[in-house]
Protein backbone atom coordinates (compact mmCIF):
# COMPACT_ATOMS: atom_id res chain seq x y z
CA UNK A 1 0.00 0.00 0.00
CA UNK A 2 2.96 2.29 0.41
CA UNK A 3 5.50 3.89 -1.88
CA UNK A 4 3.28 4.95 -4.76
CA UNK A 5 3.83 8.67 -4.23
CA UNK A 6 7.30 9.51 -5.45
CA UNK A 7 8.99 12.19 -7.55
CA UNK A 8 10.09 11.75 -11.13
CA UNK A 9 13.78 12.29 -10.83
CA UNK A 10 14.94 13.31 -14.34
CA UNK A 11 12.66 16.34 -14.26
CA UNK A 12 13.69 17.44 -10.76
CA UNK A 13 15.97 20.43 -10.34
CA UNK A 14 19.06 19.70 -8.26
CA UNK A 15 17.82 21.93 -5.44
CA UNK A 16 14.49 20.13 -5.38
CA UNK A 17 16.20 16.77 -5.34
CA UNK A 18 18.33 17.91 -2.38
CA UNK A 19 15.19 19.15 -0.69
CA UNK A 20 13.45 15.81 -1.21
CA UNK A 21 16.38 13.80 0.02
CA UNK A 22 16.89 16.01 3.07
CA UNK A 23 13.20 15.75 3.92
CA UNK A 24 13.36 11.96 3.59
CA UNK A 25 16.45 11.78 5.81
CA UNK A 26 14.92 14.31 8.20
CA UNK A 27 11.81 12.17 8.54
CA UNK A 28 13.97 9.13 9.22
CA UNK A 29 15.81 10.98 11.98
CA UNK A 30 12.56 12.31 13.38
CA UNK A 31 11.14 8.77 13.54
CA UNK A 32 14.26 7.55 15.32
CA UNK A 33 14.24 10.38 17.84
CA UNK A 34 10.55 10.24 18.60
CA UNK A 35 9.93 6.52 18.38
CA UNK A 36 13.19 4.65 18.83
CA UNK A 37 15.19 2.23 16.76
CA UNK A 38 12.40 0.21 15.14
CA UNK A 39 10.34 3.10 13.81
CA UNK A 40 12.63 4.15 10.90
CA UNK A 41 11.80 0.77 9.33
CA UNK A 42 8.43 2.26 8.45
CA UNK A 43 9.87 5.25 6.67
CA UNK A 44 8.44 5.67 3.17
CA UNK A 45 8.00 8.05 0.27
CA UNK A 46 4.32 8.69 0.91
CA UNK A 47 4.93 10.20 4.31
CA UNK A 48 7.79 12.26 2.94
CA UNK A 49 5.20 13.74 0.61
CA UNK A 50 2.92 14.36 3.60
CA UNK A 51 5.73 16.14 5.47
CA UNK A 52 6.38 18.34 2.43
CA UNK A 53 2.69 19.22 2.26
CA UNK A 54 2.39 20.05 5.94
CA UNK A 55 5.46 22.26 6.06
CA UNK A 56 4.87 25.93 6.81
CA UNK A 57 5.08 27.67 3.42
CA UNK A 58 7.15 30.56 4.78
CA UNK A 59 9.88 28.31 6.05
CA UNK A 60 12.90 28.12 3.75
CA UNK A 61 14.97 25.02 3.16
CA UNK A 62 17.97 25.08 5.52
CA UNK A 63 19.37 21.59 5.96
CA UNK A 64 21.65 20.60 8.82
CA UNK A 65 24.12 17.72 8.88
CA UNK A 66 23.19 14.52 10.65
CA UNK A 67 24.35 10.96 10.93
CA UNK A 68 22.66 8.49 8.63
CA UNK A 69 20.69 5.83 10.44
CA UNK A 70 21.32 3.11 7.87
CA UNK A 71 25.03 3.83 7.70
CA UNK A 72 26.33 5.67 10.80
CA UNK A 73 29.67 6.34 9.11
CA UNK A 74 27.99 8.78 6.75
CA UNK A 75 26.87 12.28 7.51
CA UNK A 76 24.08 13.56 5.34
CA UNK A 77 22.20 16.83 4.90
CA UNK A 78 18.79 16.52 6.55
CA UNK A 79 15.95 18.82 7.40
CA UNK A 80 16.03 19.90 11.05
CA UNK A 81 13.16 18.91 13.33
CA UNK A 82 9.92 20.68 12.57
CA UNK A 83 6.22 20.29 13.35
CA UNK A 84 5.60 18.96 9.83
CA UNK A 85 8.12 16.15 10.28
CA UNK A 86 6.70 15.36 13.72
CA UNK A 87 3.17 15.06 12.33
CA UNK A 88 4.30 12.92 9.41
CA UNK A 89 6.25 10.68 11.81
CA UNK A 90 3.25 10.28 14.13
CA UNK A 91 1.01 9.44 11.19
CA UNK A 92 3.44 6.87 9.79
CA UNK A 93 3.68 5.02 13.09
CA UNK A 94 -0.11 4.91 13.50
CA UNK A 95 -0.68 3.76 9.95
CA UNK A 96 2.13 1.19 10.10
CA UNK A 97 0.54 -0.27 13.22
CA UNK A 98 -2.88 -0.66 11.66
CA UNK A 99 -1.41 -2.00 8.44
CA UNK A 100 0.37 -4.71 10.44
CA UNK A 101 -2.84 -5.53 12.28
CA UNK A 102 -4.48 -5.91 8.91
CA UNK A 103 -1.71 -8.24 7.74
CA UNK A 104 -2.08 -10.40 10.85
CA UNK A 105 -5.75 -10.90 10.04
CA UNK A 106 -5.45 -11.35 6.29
CA UNK A 107 -2.29 -13.33 5.66
CA UNK A 108 -1.42 -16.95 6.28
CA UNK A 109 0.21 -18.17 9.47
CA UNK A 110 3.90 -17.56 8.61
CA UNK A 111 3.51 -14.09 7.19
CA UNK A 112 1.18 -13.33 10.03
CA UNK A 113 3.83 -14.46 12.47
CA UNK A 114 6.30 -11.89 11.11
CA UNK A 115 3.68 -9.18 11.37
CA UNK A 116 2.90 -10.25 14.94
CA UNK A 117 6.56 -9.97 15.89
CA UNK A 118 6.78 -6.51 14.35
CA UNK A 119 3.60 -5.46 16.10
CA UNK A 120 5.07 -6.50 19.39
CA UNK A 121 8.20 -4.41 18.82
CA UNK A 122 6.22 -1.45 17.54
CA UNK A 123 3.78 -1.39 20.43
CA UNK A 124 5.57 1.20 22.65
CA UNK A 125 5.99 3.53 19.67
CA UNK A 126 2.34 3.12 18.74
CA UNK A 127 1.22 3.95 22.28
CA UNK A 128 3.24 7.15 22.17
CA UNK A 129 1.86 8.07 18.75
CA UNK A 130 -1.73 7.57 19.90
CA UNK A 131 -1.20 10.06 22.72
CA UNK A 132 0.15 12.58 20.23
CA UNK A 133 -2.53 12.23 17.57
CA UNK A 134 -5.58 10.47 19.05
CA UNK A 135 -7.91 11.86 16.37
CA UNK A 136 -5.93 10.39 13.52
CA UNK A 137 -5.76 7.03 15.26
CA UNK A 138 -9.53 7.03 15.70
CA UNK A 139 -10.10 7.97 12.06
CA UNK A 140 -7.81 5.20 10.86
CA UNK A 141 -9.52 2.67 13.08
CA UNK A 142 -13.08 3.55 12.03
CA UNK A 143 -12.18 3.79 8.34
CA UNK A 144 -10.49 0.40 8.36
CA UNK A 145 -13.44 -1.13 10.17
CA UNK A 146 -15.78 0.28 7.54
CA UNK A 147 -13.52 -1.08 4.84
CA UNK A 148 -13.58 -4.52 6.45
CA UNK A 149 -17.39 -4.48 6.39
CA UNK A 150 -17.41 -3.52 2.70
CA UNK A 151 -14.91 -6.27 1.97
CA UNK A 152 -17.14 -8.84 3.61
CA UNK A 153 -20.11 -7.61 1.59
CA UNK A 154 -17.98 -7.84 -1.57
CA UNK A 155 -18.93 -4.23 -2.35
CA UNK A 156 -19.14 -3.59 -6.10
CA UNK A 157 -19.04 0.18 -5.72
CA UNK A 158 -15.49 1.25 -6.42
CA UNK A 159 -16.00 4.69 -4.94
CA UNK A 160 -17.46 3.48 -1.69
CA UNK A 161 -14.49 1.21 -1.01
CA UNK A 162 -11.97 3.85 -2.06
CA UNK A 163 -13.80 6.41 0.06
CA UNK A 164 -12.78 4.64 3.27
CA UNK A 165 -9.07 4.83 2.53
CA UNK A 166 -9.44 8.35 1.13
CA UNK A 167 -11.05 9.54 4.37
CA UNK A 168 -8.35 7.76 6.32
CA UNK A 169 -5.63 9.76 4.60
CA UNK A 170 -7.73 12.89 4.82
CA UNK A 171 -7.52 12.48 8.59
CA UNK A 172 -3.84 13.41 8.41
CA UNK A 173 -4.63 16.95 7.24
CA UNK A 174 -4.75 19.87 9.67
CA UNK A 175 -8.22 20.91 10.79
CA UNK A 176 -10.00 24.10 9.83
CA UNK A 177 -9.11 27.19 7.89
CA UNK A 178 -8.46 27.62 4.22
CA UNK A 179 -5.29 25.57 4.38
CA UNK A 180 -7.09 22.75 6.17
CA UNK A 181 -9.78 22.66 3.50
CA UNK A 182 -7.28 22.57 0.68
CA UNK A 183 -5.10 19.89 2.25
CA UNK A 184 -8.04 17.72 3.21
CA UNK A 185 -9.31 17.77 -0.39
CA UNK A 186 -5.84 17.04 -1.67
CA UNK A 187 -5.29 14.13 0.69
CA UNK A 188 -8.76 12.73 0.04
CA UNK A 189 -8.10 12.39 -3.66
CA UNK A 190 -4.58 11.19 -3.12
CA UNK A 191 -5.93 8.50 -0.80
CA UNK A 192 -8.48 7.49 -3.42
CA UNK A 193 -5.77 7.26 -6.02
CA UNK A 194 -3.46 5.20 -3.79
CA UNK A 195 -6.27 2.80 -2.94
CA UNK A 196 -7.17 2.27 -6.60
CA UNK A 197 -3.54 1.91 -7.66
CA UNK A 198 -3.06 -0.69 -4.95
CA UNK A 199 -6.24 -2.51 -5.95
CA UNK A 200 -5.14 -2.69 -9.58
CA UNK A 201 -1.69 -3.83 -8.51
CA UNK A 202 -3.14 -6.63 -6.35
CA UNK A 203 -5.69 -7.72 -8.95
CA UNK A 204 -3.85 -10.87 -10.12
CA UNK A 205 -2.86 -11.92 -6.62
CA UNK A 206 -6.34 -11.40 -5.21
CA UNK A 207 -7.85 -13.31 -8.13
CA UNK A 208 -5.76 -16.35 -7.22
CA UNK A 209 -6.32 -16.14 -3.49
CA UNK A 210 -10.00 -15.27 -3.85
CA UNK A 211 -9.70 -12.22 -1.66
CA UNK A 212 -11.84 -9.09 -2.08
CA UNK A 213 -10.61 -6.69 -4.71
CA UNK A 214 -12.65 -3.58 -5.61
CA UNK A 215 -11.46 -3.55 -9.23
CA UNK A 216 -12.52 -7.19 -9.62
CA UNK A 217 -15.87 -6.48 -7.96
CA UNK A 218 -16.57 -3.47 -10.16
CA UNK A 219 -15.20 -4.46 -13.56
CA UNK A 220 -14.91 -8.25 -13.45
CA UNK A 221 -11.86 -10.54 -13.33
CA UNK A 222 -9.89 -8.77 -16.03
CA UNK A 223 -10.46 -5.29 -14.73
CA UNK A 224 -11.05 -2.44 -17.14
CA UNK A 225 -7.86 -0.49 -17.52
CA UNK A 226 -9.45 2.21 -19.66
CA UNK A 227 -12.21 3.10 -17.24
CA UNK A 228 -9.98 2.75 -14.19
CA UNK A 229 -7.25 4.90 -15.75
CA UNK A 230 -9.81 7.57 -16.46
CA UNK A 231 -11.18 7.69 -12.95
CA UNK A 232 -7.66 7.64 -11.48
CA UNK A 233 -6.63 10.48 -13.79
CA UNK A 234 -9.57 12.46 -12.52
CA UNK A 235 -8.30 11.98 -8.99
CA UNK A 236 -4.83 13.20 -9.97
CA UNK A 237 -6.50 16.16 -11.64
CA UNK A 238 -8.30 17.07 -8.41
CA UNK A 239 -5.13 16.62 -6.36
CA UNK A 240 -3.49 19.07 -8.76
CA UNK A 241 -6.38 21.53 -8.57
CA UNK A 242 -6.13 21.59 -4.78
CA UNK A 243 -2.34 21.86 -4.89
CA UNK A 244 -2.56 24.97 -7.07
CA UNK A 245 -4.77 26.74 -4.53
CA UNK A 246 -2.45 26.22 -1.59
CA UNK A 247 0.71 28.05 -0.57
CA UNK A 248 3.73 25.76 -0.41
CA UNK A 249 6.63 28.20 -0.74
CA UNK A 250 9.89 26.64 -1.88
CA UNK A 251 8.35 23.15 -1.86
CA UNK A 252 5.84 23.90 -4.60
CA UNK A 253 7.97 22.81 -7.56
CA UNK A 254 8.83 19.50 -5.91
CA UNK A 255 5.21 18.83 -5.02
CA UNK A 256 4.18 19.63 -8.59
CA UNK A 257 6.76 17.18 -9.91
CA UNK A 258 5.36 14.43 -7.68
CA UNK A 259 1.74 15.11 -8.61
CA UNK A 260 2.05 15.84 -12.32
CA UNK A 261 4.88 13.48 -13.28
CA UNK A 262 5.45 10.95 -10.51
CA UNK A 263 1.87 9.82 -10.00
CA UNK A 264 1.04 9.36 -13.72
CA UNK A 265 4.18 7.31 -14.31
CA UNK A 266 3.60 5.10 -11.31
CA UNK A 267 0.03 4.63 -12.50
CA UNK A 268 1.26 3.56 -15.91
CA UNK A 269 3.66 1.10 -14.30
CA UNK A 270 0.88 -0.38 -12.20
CA UNK A 271 -1.19 -0.98 -15.33
CA UNK A 272 1.55 -2.47 -17.50
CA UNK A 273 2.85 -4.70 -14.75
CA UNK A 274 6.32 -3.19 -14.35
CA UNK A 275 5.54 -1.74 -10.96
CA UNK A 276 6.70 -4.77 -9.00
CA UNK A 277 10.28 -4.35 -10.18
CA UNK A 278 10.23 -0.61 -9.72
CA UNK A 279 8.85 -0.36 -6.25
CA UNK A 280 11.74 -2.19 -4.66
CA UNK A 281 14.27 0.23 -6.08
CA UNK A 282 15.38 3.37 -4.33
CA UNK A 283 15.22 6.58 -6.27
CA UNK A 284 18.60 8.05 -5.44
CA UNK A 285 21.15 5.30 -5.68
CA UNK A 286 22.91 6.48 -8.84
CA UNK A 287 23.97 9.80 -7.36
CA UNK A 288 26.87 8.36 -5.48
CA UNK B 1 -5.04 45.08 -0.60
CA UNK B 2 -1.85 43.23 -1.42
CA UNK B 3 0.67 44.71 -3.79
CA UNK B 4 -0.71 43.96 -7.27
CA UNK B 5 2.72 43.02 -8.58
CA UNK B 6 3.26 40.39 -5.92
CA UNK B 7 -0.23 39.00 -6.61
CA UNK B 8 0.79 38.41 -10.21
CA UNK B 9 4.26 37.30 -9.13
CA UNK B 10 6.18 39.82 -11.26
CA UNK B 11 8.58 42.62 -10.33
CA UNK B 12 7.64 46.31 -10.36
CA UNK B 13 9.69 46.95 -13.48
CA UNK B 14 8.37 44.03 -15.50
CA UNK B 15 7.36 44.91 -19.04
CA UNK B 16 3.69 45.12 -20.04
CA UNK B 17 4.16 41.90 -21.93
CA UNK B 18 5.49 40.08 -18.87
CA UNK B 19 2.64 41.33 -16.73
CA UNK B 20 0.15 40.15 -19.32
CA UNK B 21 1.82 36.77 -19.56
CA UNK B 22 1.82 36.28 -15.80
CA UNK B 23 -1.82 37.31 -15.66
CA UNK B 24 -2.80 34.88 -18.40
CA UNK B 25 -0.96 31.99 -16.75
CA UNK B 26 -2.67 32.64 -13.41
CA UNK B 27 -6.04 33.09 -15.05
CA UNK B 28 -5.57 29.79 -16.82
CA UNK B 29 -4.66 28.16 -13.52
CA UNK B 30 -7.64 29.40 -11.54
CA UNK B 31 -10.14 29.41 -14.38
CA UNK B 32 -13.62 28.40 -13.17
CA UNK B 33 -13.55 25.53 -15.68
CA UNK B 34 -10.88 23.84 -13.60
CA UNK B 35 -12.96 24.09 -10.43
CA UNK B 36 -16.42 23.39 -11.70
CA UNK B 37 -18.43 21.60 -9.04
CA UNK B 38 -15.27 21.40 -6.93
CA UNK B 39 -15.79 22.04 -3.19
CA UNK B 40 -12.85 24.45 -3.39
CA UNK B 41 -14.48 26.51 -6.18
CA UNK B 42 -15.03 29.49 -3.87
CA UNK B 43 -11.30 29.69 -3.09
CA UNK B 44 -10.45 29.60 -6.79
CA UNK B 45 -13.00 32.31 -7.43
CA UNK B 46 -11.43 34.50 -4.75
CA UNK B 47 -8.01 34.02 -6.28
CA UNK B 48 -9.43 34.89 -9.68
CA UNK B 49 -10.95 38.06 -8.31
CA UNK B 50 -7.68 39.05 -6.70
CA UNK B 51 -5.78 38.46 -9.93
CA UNK B 52 -8.31 40.43 -11.97
CA UNK B 53 -8.13 43.35 -9.56
CA UNK B 54 -4.34 43.31 -9.53
CA UNK B 55 -4.19 43.28 -13.31
CA UNK B 56 -6.71 46.11 -13.54
CA UNK B 57 -4.78 48.19 -11.03
CA UNK B 58 -1.51 47.72 -12.90
CA UNK B 59 -3.01 48.53 -16.31
CA UNK B 60 -4.64 51.63 -14.85
CA UNK B 61 -1.41 52.79 -13.24
CA UNK B 62 0.54 52.24 -16.41
CA UNK B 63 -1.92 53.95 -18.71
CA UNK B 64 -1.73 57.05 -16.52
CA UNK B 65 -4.85 56.70 -14.45
CA UNK B 66 -7.11 55.83 -17.32
CA UNK B 67 -9.76 53.58 -15.94
CA UNK B 68 -10.18 50.88 -18.49
CA UNK B 69 -13.08 48.53 -18.21
CA UNK B 70 -12.46 45.16 -16.73
CA UNK B 71 -14.76 43.49 -19.20
CA UNK B 72 -11.93 41.35 -20.53
CA UNK B 73 -11.61 39.62 -17.22
CA UNK B 74 -12.40 36.00 -16.85
CA UNK B 75 -15.38 35.49 -14.66
CA UNK B 76 -17.32 32.67 -13.16
CA UNK B 77 -20.34 31.11 -14.75
CA UNK B 78 -23.87 31.98 -13.97
CA UNK B 79 -25.48 29.09 -12.22
CA UNK B 80 -28.34 27.92 -14.36
CA UNK B 81 -31.39 26.41 -12.82
CA UNK B 82 -32.36 23.46 -14.96
CA UNK B 83 -36.01 22.71 -15.34
CA UNK B 84 -37.31 24.87 -12.52
CA UNK B 85 -38.75 21.92 -10.61
CA UNK B 86 -38.91 23.29 -7.02
CA UNK B 87 -37.59 20.01 -5.57
CA UNK B 88 -34.53 20.16 -7.81
CA UNK B 89 -33.91 23.82 -7.02
CA UNK B 90 -33.78 22.96 -3.34
CA UNK B 91 -31.40 20.09 -4.05
CA UNK B 92 -29.17 22.45 -6.04
CA UNK B 93 -29.15 24.96 -3.21
CA UNK B 94 -28.18 22.27 -0.72
CA UNK B 95 -25.37 21.06 -3.00
CA UNK B 96 -24.06 24.59 -3.33
CA UNK B 97 -24.20 25.03 0.42
CA UNK B 98 -22.20 21.84 0.84
CA UNK B 99 -24.90 19.81 2.58
CA UNK B 100 -24.50 16.68 0.49
CA UNK B 101 -26.36 14.32 2.81
CA UNK B 102 -29.38 16.63 2.88
CA UNK B 103 -29.26 16.99 -0.88
CA UNK B 104 -29.09 13.25 -1.41
CA UNK B 105 -31.99 12.58 0.92
CA UNK B 106 -34.13 15.20 -0.77
CA UNK B 107 -33.22 13.84 -4.16
CA UNK B 108 -34.42 10.38 -3.20
CA UNK B 109 -37.76 11.83 -2.17
CA UNK B 110 -38.28 13.16 -5.70
CA UNK B 111 -40.17 10.38 -7.44
CA UNK B 112 -39.34 10.43 -11.13
CA UNK B 113 -35.86 9.68 -12.36
CA UNK B 114 -35.27 11.93 -15.34
CA UNK B 115 -32.10 13.43 -16.78
CA UNK B 116 -31.88 16.12 -14.13
CA UNK B 117 -32.21 13.55 -11.37
CA UNK B 118 -29.15 11.71 -12.67
CA UNK B 119 -27.32 14.96 -13.25
CA UNK B 120 -27.87 16.08 -9.67
CA UNK B 121 -27.03 12.68 -8.33
CA UNK B 122 -23.81 12.86 -10.36
CA UNK B 123 -23.05 16.32 -8.95
CA UNK B 124 -23.40 15.03 -5.41
CA UNK B 125 -21.07 12.11 -6.18
CA UNK B 126 -18.58 14.43 -7.85
CA UNK B 127 -18.48 16.73 -4.85
CA UNK B 128 -17.80 13.75 -2.64
CA UNK B 129 -14.97 12.69 -4.89
CA UNK B 130 -16.84 9.56 -6.00
CA UNK B 131 -15.76 10.04 -9.55
CA UNK B 132 -16.72 6.66 -10.93
CA UNK B 133 -20.28 7.09 -9.76
CA UNK B 134 -20.37 10.71 -10.94
CA UNK B 135 -19.26 9.63 -14.40
CA UNK B 136 -21.97 6.97 -14.61
CA UNK B 137 -24.67 9.40 -13.52
CA UNK B 138 -23.57 12.21 -15.84
CA UNK B 139 -23.39 9.79 -18.76
CA UNK B 140 -26.89 8.60 -17.98
CA UNK B 141 -28.20 12.17 -17.75
CA UNK B 142 -26.71 13.02 -21.15
CA UNK B 143 -28.16 9.84 -22.65
CA UNK B 144 -31.62 10.72 -21.38
CA UNK B 145 -31.51 14.37 -22.44
CA UNK B 146 -28.86 14.70 -25.14
CA UNK B 147 -29.87 18.29 -25.88
CA UNK B 148 -29.16 19.67 -22.41
CA UNK B 149 -26.00 21.75 -22.47
CA UNK B 150 -25.53 21.77 -18.70
CA UNK B 151 -25.28 18.00 -18.50
CA UNK B 152 -23.12 17.77 -21.56
CA UNK B 153 -20.76 20.36 -20.17
CA UNK B 154 -20.49 18.58 -16.81
CA UNK B 155 -19.61 15.35 -18.60
CA UNK B 156 -17.19 17.14 -20.91
CA UNK B 157 -15.40 18.74 -17.94
CA UNK B 158 -14.95 15.33 -16.38
CA UNK B 159 -13.66 13.78 -19.59
CA UNK B 160 -11.41 16.72 -20.32
CA UNK B 161 -10.16 16.74 -16.74
CA UNK B 162 -9.09 13.16 -17.10
CA UNK B 163 -7.09 14.01 -20.17
CA UNK B 164 -5.47 17.14 -18.83
CA UNK B 165 -6.89 20.28 -17.30
CA UNK B 166 -4.41 22.84 -16.06
CA UNK B 167 -0.72 21.96 -15.94
CA UNK B 168 1.99 24.38 -14.85
CA UNK B 169 4.48 25.37 -17.54
CA UNK B 170 7.00 22.61 -18.01
CA UNK B 171 4.60 19.85 -17.04
CA UNK B 172 2.35 20.42 -20.01
CA UNK B 173 4.30 18.46 -22.56
CA UNK B 174 2.51 15.29 -23.32
CA UNK B 175 3.75 12.39 -21.32
CA UNK B 176 0.43 11.00 -22.48
CA UNK B 177 1.64 10.91 -26.04
CA UNK B 178 4.80 9.01 -25.24
CA UNK B 179 5.15 5.66 -26.87
CA UNK B 180 5.65 2.53 -24.86
CA UNK B 181 9.41 2.52 -25.22
CA UNK B 182 9.82 6.07 -23.92
CA UNK B 183 7.57 5.27 -21.01
CA UNK B 184 9.79 2.36 -20.08
CA UNK B 185 12.83 4.59 -20.32
CA UNK B 186 11.24 7.15 -18.05
CA UNK B 187 10.14 4.52 -15.60
CA UNK B 188 13.67 3.32 -15.51
CA UNK B 189 14.83 6.82 -14.67
CA UNK B 190 12.17 7.07 -12.01
CA UNK B 191 14.16 4.55 -10.09
CA UNK B 192 17.62 5.80 -10.73
CA UNK B 193 18.33 3.59 -13.68
CA UNK B 194 17.88 0.40 -11.76
CA UNK B 195 21.38 0.49 -10.36
CA UNK B 196 20.37 -0.53 -6.92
Amino acid sequence: MFGYVRPFRPELKCKDFDLYKATYCGLCRCLRRRYGLIAPMFLNFDFTFLALLLWEPEECFTPCQGRCYANPLLRKPMCPDSPALDQAADASVVLAWWKLQDTVQDEDFWKGLCARALLWTLKPAYRKAVCRCPDFDRTVKTCLEELAVLERENCACLDRAADTFARLLQGASPQGGERGRILSQLLYHLGRWIYLADAQDDLERDKLSGRYNPVFARYGPDGDSRALTMTMNQSIELVGAALQLGEFGCRKALLENIVYLGLPLVQRAVFNGTWNEIKKQKIWRNDR
Amino acid sequence: MRDPYSVLGVSQNASDEEVKKAYRELARKFHPDNYQNNPLADLAEEKMKEINEAYDTITKQRSGGYSGSSSRNYTGYQQSYGSGNPGYIRVRNLINAGDLEGAEQLLYEVGQRDGEWYFLSGSIAYRRGWLDEAMQNYTRAVQMEPGNMEYRQALAVMQRGAMGGYRPAGYATGIDTMDCCTTMLCLNCLCGGGRC
